[in-house]
């Protein structure tokens, strides 16, 4: 393997990036991920001697897909999919040009909903966003984004983190004056059967506490953990019939729909994102 | 080698400290624990946490909560919408 890399070669694969579709591109240190991710979820512990993860965001929704009228149309439209694309074409430019190892950071669950690698950990690293109050990673010119990360041996130069957090927006510091709350937290509130609890202090937010197993019945309605539930409820039922309204009722088919393009549909709620003054384009449109 | 059958006892002991002590469910303010991790901690294998961990993944809440999601974001969606748009008959009844 090569010990240095060649001049500009952090300029060149960021300019590679952007080229194939990434909004934005850094680059974190793969030993920062120590101190935040358990064992198993480090880059080293996926490809042994990593060095740096290129992180590249973006194929967000447009704005049409935030004021759609059906909470189903987000889900479907999931474009995820597009941003993984970018991630493995920056692998094979890694391997194929520079001669480094490059692991692309596989989109699905190590074991049960933990991922292999936290891609919001690796945007925030990368120096391409920081954690909102309802959670996802915002990034300051375009907010709501896609990841996708590569592990690698390669040394590339690493980017400093982001100078100052996209949330709170100034419009929400003024709703948390006027109303002691912000979208975000008003839209799915804990102690209302939401998800989300927090504060604003001193112009930060400060989650206080987060239902992450309701989020979860939000974000995979009609995923694995609803085919489960549904399968459990099905298998307990008695009565033929009612097992088969179970099996071929609507629920069950939009499951099986999502499952089925799962790589497309993973993610089903966005709700504390659609409010978010600082997920998506400011531009008014008509 | 038999196939791994979580006790359902073992289970019901332990899925509340090992979901709080896992990374499933990240907060900014902590890192999780690895399934190793706990398993020192709890006086357990790894493979019963992991295994005890994933099935607590999915038993926060009942099938009903599943169908609370739906309309929760039926009603946040048409509602968001009708203000976006400032059309009030888009909101839900």
């Amino acid at each position: 393997m090569k010990e240095e890399l060649p001049a500009g070669a952090t300029k060149h694969l960021k300019t590679l990036a952007l080229k194939a579709g990434a909004t934005v591109v850094g680059v974190a240190d793969a030993a920062a991920f120590d101190a935040h991710a358990p064992e198993k979820h480090r880059p080293a512990d996926l490809l042994p001697g990593a060095r740096t993860v290129v992180v590249v965001g973006g194929a967000q929704p447009r704005a049409g897909d935030w004021i759609a009228a059906s909470p189903w149309l987000l889900s479907t439209m999931g474009t995820t999919e597009r941003i993984q694309g970018v991630g493995r074409r920056v692998a094979q430019a890694i391997e194929s040009e520079l001669g480094y190892y490059a692991l692309f950071v596989p989109p699905g669950t190590a074991s049960g909903d933990t991922p292999f690698l936290s891609l919001m950990l690796a945007a925030e690293l990368a120096g391409l966003g920081a954690r909102s109050l309802a959670g996802p990673v915002l990034n300051r010119a375009h907010g709501f984004l896609y990841w996708s990360a590569v592990i690698t041996t390669a040394p590339f130069e690493v980017d400093p983190p982001e100078g100052a957090p996209a949330c709170p927006a100034p419009a929400c510091q003024d709703m948390w004056e006027r109303e002691g709350t912000t979208p975000c937290l008003r839209v799915c509130p804990v102690d209302a059967g939401g998800c989300l609890g927090g504060q604003l202090e001193n112009g930060r937010a400060i989650r206080t506490s987060y239902d992450a197993g309701r989020c979860h019945t939000r974000v995979h309605t009609h995923w694995v953990g609803g085919f489960q539930k549904v399968l459990e409820e099905t298998l307990n039922e008695p009565d033929r019939e009612r097992r088969k309204m179970l099996v071929y009722g609507d629920f069950m088919t939009r499951t099986l729909w999502a499952i089925t393009y799962s790589s497309t549909n993973i993610a089903q709620c966005f709700e504390c994102m659609r409010v978010c003054p600082a997920a998506h384009g400011l531009r008014e449109m008509r | 080698m038999a196939f791994f059958r979580l006790d359902p006892e073992l289970y019901a002991r332990h899925k509340d400290e090992v979901l709080r002590l896992s990374n499933s469910f990240q907060t900014i303010e902590r890192r999780g624990l690895s399934d190793r991790e706990i398993a020192e901690r709890l006086g357990l294998d790894e493979r019963t946490v992991t295994e005890i961990r994933v099935v607590a993944e999915r038993d926060c809440y009942p099938l009903d909560e599943w169908e609370r999601a739906i309309e929760f974001k039926r009603r946040a969606c048409t509602e968001w919408s009708a203000l976006a748009l400032k059309r009030p008959d888009l909101k839900a009844p």
